[in-house]
């Protein structure tokens, strides 16, 4: 079927179509970038699926179960392709790492807060997944190239959800905009950490297969900039991240919390390996 | 009762008779209407908070594909609920008067989710067996009369299958996986099998409205019929799987039918009354999520009339 | 918010059919929520959504009634563009009405009028929904890859994807 739509993701011609192609520099800093997204998407998929049975409108508890199970889609998606360069299990990797080993970024580890904060993370993260994923340098390698237009896609769906739930947040009462205000205040300062490069995303760009992590981070901001003053909201200035690394390994108190109900059926049982 | 009434009840259930399906527009007894309302909003409030023993394992599934199943799954009883509310809303009945009764104790709901989940075996367990037995009824209410209960029944029974089944791949991992999965899936048998009995209903004997609701193409079969079908289908994939069913007195007679032993009504009844494990905590949990929604629904309400006047700048 | 009830057409060429309702407070929320809610399993490709009250509706029971009454002609009003859909049969199924006609007319009554005199069969018409045109909010052709087609891969909830129960013997060998 034929993608009628301009704004996905288009699959372009491949240069690198497989592993082998990849440096060893190269493929060791895939395998963190990788993992980078596959962590932030289980993270925000394993929030998103607390509001189900919660949710504000019974059709919302529908809707966010569609965000989180996509996002959980994304994550396996992600971990799949680290396993084909370094044979990693995507399960091990999920229930069986420590806090430190995870690369995901602090806005993904915050819990689900309200809804007006749910809304508001879902929007940057889909921002930054409609701009990242539409990247030309994403297409030249072709196992990213199939993962983006798939995740792209879905990710447009994310944004429509959200971005309609914040202009309503934002025009609705002035308890919404409150709200909204305080989620602003909370998301915003830690766009920063999400968008930083990485140790080795330059090398990524100078093989090709990544965007220009400058760039990037300028046209995620520059979009979610614009979303804000749409509905008639602003945004402080971010901190400057020239030179800053992007300090994922680290983390505020949430992840220990988080990770100590997720992993723990599957670490009561470490000899199951089928589940 | 008048004449009218009369002649119009006997066309009504002549209808019935036909196969024809009433639709929301169509002549319909009080109490038909009544009792469908009641009907329904029961199977919908159990929908809504069937998802919560499932949903606290939400953040527990051990391994990603688990994970993404059971949010579905989860998301499916919504859906569930969601469906049957419309059914009823078509009847009359709005969806906050429902919401308003079930939150205030005064609207009944499967009492099989008062039972509490204890393990992540559970989940399996309550996918094998309690959708089972809701596979069965609602592949009988798919024939009732009421068009909207009988379109909301088929769709509900497309979607239920998939528990049912993943449900089952799962128990059947466990009872020969590790011997702490083997336990878990015992275990979780041990306690789910006579609450998945007693969902579809009292003993025939003790069942009033059998008669009324067959007349009216609501019911087709009895709640004893369709729960020896439950267990004859069921008790041979438990054994198979290498499970114990939990019924020191079940054999199976010269018709191979499985005869169970004697169910504790007594525990059946105090779950329905509201004595059981979970009542007070899934309700409360239902409205908290209505309260703290109360913001979010208002500022949606504020929009649309700010939209509709033109105000909002969009 | 209100009811709004949905209609989703499965694939190019087939018509909308009436799936069920959504609560939401505006025609693009109802709209997003549709897709949420109804094409979250496959096939969908376009959904309509109109708010339930602006439906006319009537089942053939109530058409016969009123028949027997006399109607007062509607005279002097512009016509306007209608979404007609029809029921014609009770054979069981997941969706109610689908649509049979758009119908220029001055009023719904008069729509149904003209579209039950078009349809060759119309004793076998049991319900009709009658909805102004401009009442109805369609989702568009491009949102079809970001809202629908996702939904095909989801197999991991389709119960055909399942097995029937599988011998212990064949789990072990599987490991």
């Amino acid at each position: 079927m034929t993608d009628q739509s301009t704004s996905a993701p288009q699959v372009g011609a491949s240069r690198s179509g497989s592993p082998k192609e990849l440096g060893t520099v190269e493929q060791a800093a895939l395998i963190e970038q990788l993992t980078a997204l596959a962590d932030d998407e289980l993270l925000l998929g394993h929030r998103n699926a607390e509001w189900t049975g919660h949710a504000p409108i019974l059709e919302e508890d529908i809707a966010l179960a569609n965000l989180a199970q996509d996002e959980i889609g994304h994550a396996i998606a992600w971990y799949g392709l680290r396993s084909a360069l370094d044979g990693s299990d995507p399960d091990r990797l999920v229930y069986f790492r420590d806090a430190p080993q995870f690369l995901n970024s602090w806005l993904a580890e915050l819990p689900r807060g309200d809804w007006a904060f749910t809304m508001r993370r879902q929007c940057l993260f889909a921002t930054y997944d409609a701009e990242l994923l539409s990247r030309p340098a994403l297409s030249s390698y072709l196992p990213l190239a199939h993962a983006a237009v798939k995740i792209g896609r879905e990710e447009l769906f994310h944004l429509r959800h959200s971005s309609m739930w914040l202009e309503r947040l934002a025009h609705g009462t002035a308890e919404s905009r409150r709200r909204l205000a305080l989620a602003l205040a909370s998301a915003w300062p830690l766009l920063p950490q999400l968008l930083a490069p990485m140790p080795g995303t330059l090398d990524l760009h100078a093989a090709g297969i990544w965007p220009q992590p400058d760039e990037l981070r300028e046209a995620v901001v520059a979009r979610a900039r614009a979303a804000l003053s749409q509905v008639g909201l602003g945004a402080g200035p971010l901190l400057p991240t020239a030179g800053l690394t992007s300090h994922r390994g680290t983390h505020p108190a949430h992840l220990d919390e988080l990770l100590e109900r997720l992993q723990s059926v599957a670490r009561a049982d470490p000899e199951a390996t089928h589940w | 009762m008048p004449d009218d009434e009369t002649v119009k009840s006997h066309e009504f259930e002549a209808r019935i008779a036909r196969g024809e399906k009433i639709e929301p527009g169509d002549w319909m007894p009080d109490a038909y209407r009544a009792q469908l309302i009641r009907m329904i909003g029961q199977h919908a409030h159990s929908e809504v908070v069937g998802m919560l023993p499932e949903g606290a394992w939400l953040d527990m599934a051990p391994s990603l594909r688990r994970k993404q199943i059971l949010i579905a799954k989860v998301q499916d009883e919504a859906g569930h609920g969601q469906y049957l509310y419309h059914a009823a809303e078509t009847l009359g009945a709005s969806r906050d008067e429902m919401t308003a009764a079930l939150l205030a104790g005064k609207a009944k709901y499967s009492s099989v989710f008062n039972y509490p989940t204890l393990t992540w075996a559970d989940v399996g367990m309550i996918g094998w067996l309690v959708d089972g037995a809701a596979i069965r009824n609602q592949l009988m209410l798919a024939q009732c009369s009421y068009g909207p209960y009988s379109r909301a029944m088929v769709r509900i029974c497309s979607e239920e299958t998939f528990h049912h089944k993943q449900g089952r791949e799962m128990i059947i991992i466990y009872a020969s996986g590790t011997p702490s999965q083997r336990h878990m899936a015992q275990d979780a048998l041990d306690r789910w099998w006579w609450p998945a009995l007693m969902m579809l209903g009292p003993h025939d004997a003790d069942s009033p409205n059998t008669p009324q609701l067959v007349a009216w193409g609501i019911k087709t079969k009895t709640n004893d019929q369709v729960r020896q079908e439950f267990i004859n289908e069921h008790v041979p994939e438990l054994r198979a799987a290498g499970l114990r069913i939990p019924d020191p007195d079940m054999y199976q007679d010269a018709n191979g039918d499985w005869r169970h032993g004697a169910i504790d009504w007594d525990e059946f009844w105090a779950v329905v009354r509201g004595n059981g494990q979970c009542n007070v905590e899934r309700l409360a949990a239902r409205q908290k999520a209505h309260d703290d929604g109360l913001w979010v629904r208002e500022a949606l309400d504020a929009f649309a009339a700010k939209q509709a006047a033109g105000e909002a700048s969009l | 918010m209100s009811r709004w009830e949905v209609f989703k057409q499965d694939a190019a060429g087939k018509p909308h059919q009436a799936v069920g309702s959504v609560h939401a407070a505006d025609p693009q929320h109802a709209l997003v929520t549709a897709a949420h809610v109804f094409a979250r399993r496959p096939a969908a490709h376009s959904l309509w959504v109109t708010r339930a009250a602006a439906i006319y509706s009537r089942t053939a029971e109530e058409l016969a009634a009123e028949s027997q009454a006399a109607g007062a002609p509607t005279e002097g009003q512009a016509p306007v563009s209608f979404e007609v859909f029809c029921k014609s049969t009770h054979r069981r199924s997941m969706t109610f009405v689908e649509h049979v006609a758009t119908i220029e007319a001055a009023t719904p009554a008069a729509a149904l009028a003209l579209a039950g005199a078009a349809t060759s069969d119309d004793s076998r018409a049991l319900a009709w929904w009658v909805v102004p045109t401009a009442a109805i909010t369609a989702s568009a052709p491009t949102d079809a890859a970001s809202w629908f087609d996702p939904a095909k891969d989801k197999t991991y909830k389709q119960q055909a994807l399942y097995g029937a129960a599988p011998s212990r013997a064949a789990k072990r060998g599987a490991g």
